[in-house]
């Protein structure tokens, strides 16, 4: 049965009171690990999150490599459409298109579309993916209004050229930013300008294309343009069927190479590797982070099971007269643990307002998110928690203390 | 009281096995006031121990206030010294870190007792020792003899039937041993059962009963007629520490 008498708080705050460096030290230890450990899952979980984002594409079964000429005699267009037919024509692969950057890999094009024409109005970042009319079946990307390209839209973009097609599809995102007024399936019809003053029909949006930049704030701005490229170097991506990705790498590598001789295939790389490296900073990062924190927890919890053990071996005397005056093994148990409770919750209180000021630091400083309001409980029991396990050993190891030790005059 | 039928208590290491206790038998009455003597190692803190359920014994009986206390658990011996035992022990035990008031307080939660009866039976019990006005002092703040009044106070606070005093006035000068044993007198007194151990032979003689324990025995037994007079007890006293 509860009875609050043998809850020993007022005497256990007094005594601390009395001796409050260790416990103190203790408190503020806790405070810092909090501070950190909430701020660290803050920032683990925001990276997750950026890492889980869907780039848009059927990535699992998609590869891409890039066709670099060197003979002198050298054809692009015709090595390109012949590659883009062999390729497709191979059992195993759903489609393939030459595509100038592939997508979250961290290279390739952006350009600004405006509403107005005119130097003097800022446009909207976007991704550029030059790609012909298989865009949609080789990127596995959805059509959610207006049309696909035709053959008819595509045409061929010289080295030198600086000029752009006249239609174009973008992502809904960028359909949103262009036209923040108006809902998005209005947005198909409409006439953006390019370079200032070329104008561009928007004939199609899809639902969702990322761009080659991982850590772009406009990272869903994507727009396709109609157009395959005759440069030294083309880049094909590939979608295969369900689980033929890694058998059809190699063979179209061979394939392409045997083709033709007057050029390299290399960096055959499927989109898993390529999403891989691109986040491997945040993949770095978490580690880091998730080291910390165990190392900052486990040492916290010692420093819990060093105080814990050295008042025990200091109250040995104590805690026998204690068990002499009538204290069970567990109300000793109990005083140990209220004790760790309650320097922990000194800890975790002052660890609560570490918490929002290191967050309103990384928000100004870095841009970080804001902490969810609920990070700061969980916190906080989490370190409760971490106390009383820390606590345990040592409180048990005191509960153990014969009560005959209260006679011992040495 | 106290009732003790060959008990035995050995210690045993790897290597040595000692006979704390051999077939140790007493018996204490209610109202009675025992002072138990004997020379170093002969058992009398074992005996206090085995007393106080501060310790398990290897064989015999051992009936406190008429419960056999032999196989009790850990919970229960903890009880029991909580509600019927009160200690005083020779270097005081009190807590360092907690004032009077909280020190007396230890005992009586344990009890489980309320607020208001724990302060009443505290300022009550510091009163009766001659300390209530420093209810709020720490004991590094006290004289030896003040903190052993103290100490009382705690023994007594929870209202035991049986009080077992280790050498109560060994770390006290005479004058405040002597007041110390005044007040154990005047508990006895009062109806309260006191065993007290001691190595002094003059102050066990203000005692009721004397027993005298040897190589775990008790070896002599005899009755006091009647309390010693206080002033030839105070000198004894004091010759015993000079």
């Amino acid at each position: 049965m509860f009875n609050s008498s043998s809850w020993e708080v007022g005497p256990i705050l007094r005594a601390l009171m009395r001796n409050k460096v260790g416990a103190l030290l203790i408190a503020i230890q806790i405070a810092v690990t909090m501070c950190i450990i909430v701020n660290a899952i803050h920032i683990i979980l925001e990276r997750q999150e950026l890492m889980a984002r869907d780039s848009g594409i059927d990535e699992a079964n998609s590869f891409h490599l890039i066709s670099t000429g060197f003979a002198n005699d050298f054809n692009e267009q015709v090595t390109i459409e012949t590659d883009l037919n062999t390729i497709r024509a191979l059992p195993g692969v759903i489609d393939a298109v030459q595509i100038n950057a592939i997508p979250i890999s961290g290279g390739g094009w952006s350009m600004g579309l405006q509403t107005q024409p005119g130097a003097e109005f800022d446009g909207v970042g976007t991704a550029v993916y030059m790609v012909d009319e298989h865009v949609l079946e080789a990127l596995d990307l959805e059509l959610i209004a207006g049309e696909a390209f035709k053959p008819t839209h595509v045409r061929w973009r010289e080295r030198a050229q600086t000029n752009w097609p006249d239609q174009t599809i973008i992502t809904k995102a960028m359909a949103e930013s262009l036209f923040p007024e108006e809902p998005w399936q209005q947005v198909v019809g409409k006439t953006v300008y390019i370079n200032d003053n070329e104008p561009i029909l928007i004939m199609g949006i899809i639902d969702k294309l990322q761009a080659p930049w991982v850590g772009w704030n406009n990272v869903e701005h994507a727009m396709l343009s109609p157009e395959k490229t005759l440069f030294s170097s083309s880049r094909y991506l590939v979608r295969t069927e369900p689980g033929r990705r890694d058998e059809l790498m190699p063979k179209v590598e061979e394939i392409l190479a045997e083709s033709n001789k007057g050029r390299i295939i290399r960096d055959v790389t499927s989109m898993m590797d390529t999403r891989e490296r691109s986040y491997r900073r945040h993949g770095a990062m978490i580690k880091i982070l998730t080291t910390v924190m165990v190392i900052l927890t486990v040492v916290t919890a010692l420093g819990i099971v060093g105080l814990a053990s050295f008042s025990v071996n200091r109250r040995r005397k104590q805690i026998g007269t204690r068990r002499a005056l009538g204290a069970s093994q567990s109300a000793i148990l109990r005083y140990f643990m209220l004790e760790n409770f309650l320097i922990s919750t000194v800890g975790v209180v002052l660890g609560a307002a570490l918490t929002i000021g290191l967050n309103i630091y990384l928000v100004q400083a870095f841009s970080l998110d804001r902490i969810d309001w609920y990070f700061i409980p969980l916190g906080m029991l989490v370190l409760w928690m971490v106390g009383q396990l820390a606590v345990f050993g040592p409180a048990k190891r005191a509960a153990g203390i014969a009560p005959a030790i209260a006679t011992r005059t040495v | 009281m106290l009732k003790m039928n060959n008990v035995t208590k050995v210690f045993r290491t790897d290597l040595v096995e000692t006979h704390a206790l051999r077939d140790f038998n007493l018996h204490v009455q209610e109202g009675d006031f025992v002072a138990v003597t004997g020379p170093s190692g002969s058992g009398k803190t074992t005996f206090l121990n085995i007393a106080g359920l501060l310790e398990t014994f290897n064989g015999g009986q051992y009936h406190l206030d008429g419960l056999d206390v032999s196989n009790l658990s850990d919970k229960e011996r903890s009880r029991i010294r909580n509600e019927k035992i009160g200690f005083i022990f020779q270097g005081f035990n009190l807590i360092p870190d907690l004032n009077l008031f909280d020190n007396v307080d230890v005992p009586l939660r344990y009890r489980g007792f309320r607020s208001a009866e724990r302060k009443r039976r505290i300022e009550q019990s510091l009163e009766m020792v001659g300390l209530a006005s420093r209810m709020k002092h720490l004991p590094s703040q006290l004289s030896g003899g003040q903190q052993q009044r103290v100490a009382i106070a705690r023994a007594l606070a929870g209202e035991p039937r049986f009080l077992l005093a280790d050498e109560p006035t060994g770390n006290l000068d005479s004058k405040m041993a002597h007041s110390v044993m005044d007040l154990l007198k005047d508990i006895n007194a009062r109806g309260t059962t006191i065993v007290m151990v001691t190595h002094d032979p003059l102050l066990a003689k203000q005692a009721r009963r004397n027993i005298f324990v040897r190589d775990g025995k008790v070896s002599e037994l005899h009755e006091v007629s009647a309390f010693a007079e206080d002033e030839t007890a105070a000198s004894k006293v004091a010759n015993s520490k000079q």
